[in-house]
């Protein structure tokens, strides 16, 4: 791991032992081209491009899979954590935000998450999942109003927004104009949470249709 | 002034996920009012990030896995798998406080203990005690409140005890300690904390304090009820 960040010559001699051999090819051929992965995620993040995220799925999946089997013993539960790990930046790359670290980060965060919970799931017997507790992957309050601007058109938002039934708009609005959680939602409208969910999935679902129709 | 803060080995392992979530939580709940273990971490976490995803399948450790398949799925399938769906996790995850009352006194509780299992709070005297129960087995956690005057009798401790002060101060023979302070002692240490206006702590001990003098070893229960 120091080699890795010492600086080596950039030209050896024959004579170099073969120990410094492999940790200098290896630094060659390893060198992470961060651009190029915070590329990916963000083509992922806006066009949903699954190249992109074949690209990223190739560059980490084989890694994860051998850091988790060190960590847990147990191909499958390794397996586990590749494909949590993964489904995670497919579902969180709009989260990430290169001006606030490296994608790697990002991407170990993530996977050190899923492990811990794992984890406490075999040793603890909890299903607590409090890893995201512990290490957020993103300050939401702050961040928010960035990640609503970058990613969805807010100007035409509010318009979209007011085409959806009267009882979507509430939860959608509530949700994300005035900052409430679900649960607050289902207080203040006198609903079963589970409602609030399923009206809320049911807006986003339209919401990314008619997004999706101003892009193409 | 926070004076007290995680050691780096233990900021290393937190990183690694290699505490269990008691301890983890109480540095995280640290790094969320101090700046300065909160950077050592971002660098720490770019570190091993940067390690983790460097090493490439070396000619070694080809031996284990160069298969690109993982348990009976092919990476192929698992991607079509995955991008099959269409779920995004929504950008604002707005949460609601959580509070918590010892004795009329009311506290947020740090984001971090939002979603623990919460115990029914315990009262001894100035003491009150709220069990996290994390099912870390030895290893105990406790929200203790101690009222205004209030003080623990003097101990040691068998194992090692952390205490996360959340907000008010308290103090002992080693001087003042404010929210944010982490204290951590192992059995080599005594303490006899004091509290004048009351304070709020997060603790997490493995094994039950040992209470070293004279009449105090008859409040020994004291000691099985702050573990």
């Amino acid at each position: 791991m120091q080699l890795v960040h010492s600086e080596l010559p950039s030209h050896r001699t024959d004579a170099t032992s073969s120990i410094m051999t492999y940790a200098t090819s290896s630094n060659m051929t390893n060198k992470i081209d961060h651009p190029q992965l915070c590329q990916w995620l963000k083509s992922i993040a806006v066009d949903r491009d699954k190249q992109a995220f074949t690209e990223v799925f190739s560059f980490f999946a084989p890694k994860i899979k051998r850091i988790a089997q060190s960590k847990i013993n147990s191909e499958a539960l390794a397996a586990e954590v590749v494909q949590d790990t993964m489904s995670n930046v497919w579902r969180k790359a709009h989260l990430f935000d290169d001006s606030k670290g490296a994608a790697t980060t990002w991407v170990y965060t993530i996977m050190r998450n899923v492990t811990f919970d794992l984890l406490r799931k075999m040793k603890a017997n909890k299903e607590d999942n409090l890893s995201d507790d512990i290490w957020p992957l993103a300050e939401s309050l702050n961040t928010e109003e960035e990640v609503f601007s970058d990613h969805i058109q807010s100007r035409n938002l509010q318009g979209i927004i007011d085409t959806l039934p009267e009882n979507q708009q509430q939860v959608v609005k509530g949700f994300y104009f005035m900052e409430m959680s679900q649960e607050q939602l289902a207080v203040h409208l006198d609903l079963p949470l589970g409602t609030i969910k399923s009206r809320l999935r049911l807006a986003l679902g339209k919401l990314k249709l008619k997004l999706g129709d101003h892009h193409d | 002034m926070i004076k007290h803060h995680p050691k780096l080995e233990l900021l290393q392992s937190f990183v690694d996920g290699d505490l269990p979530a008691s301890l983890a939580a109480g540095i995280a709940i640290h790094a969320d009012m101090c700046a300065f273990c909160q950077q050592k971490i971002g660098h720490l976490t770019e570190q091993v990030a940067e390690a983790s995803f460097e090493q490439d399948l070396s000619p070694k450790s080809a031996v284990i896995d160069i298969s690109p398949e993982i348990s009976a799925m092919s990476f192929d399938e698992i991607i079509d798998q995955i991008t099959a769906s269409n779920d995004v996790e929504p950008a604002a995850v707005v949460h609601e406080e959580r509070l918590i009352t010892f004795k009329g006194m009311e506290y947020t509780l740090p984001n971090t203990l939002r979603n623990m299992e919460l115990g029914k709070t315990a009262q001894i005297g100035k003491l009150s005690r709220a069990r996290l129960n994390l099912g870390e087995g030895e290893i105990h956690t406790n929200l203790l409140h101690i009222g205004p005057g209030g003080s623990i009798p003097e101990h040691t401790h068998k194992g090692f005890e952390l205490t996360l002060l959340l907000a008010g101060t308290f103090a002992d023979e080693q001087g003042e300690y404010v929210a944010g302070d982490f204290i951590m002692l192992d059995k080599r240490h005594q303490h006899q904390p004091a509290t004048e206006h009351g304070c709020l702590c997060y603790t997490v001990a493995n094994d039950a304090l040992h209470f070293t003098q004279g009449i105090n070893k008859l409040l020994n229960p004291i000691g099985a009820f702050i573990y």
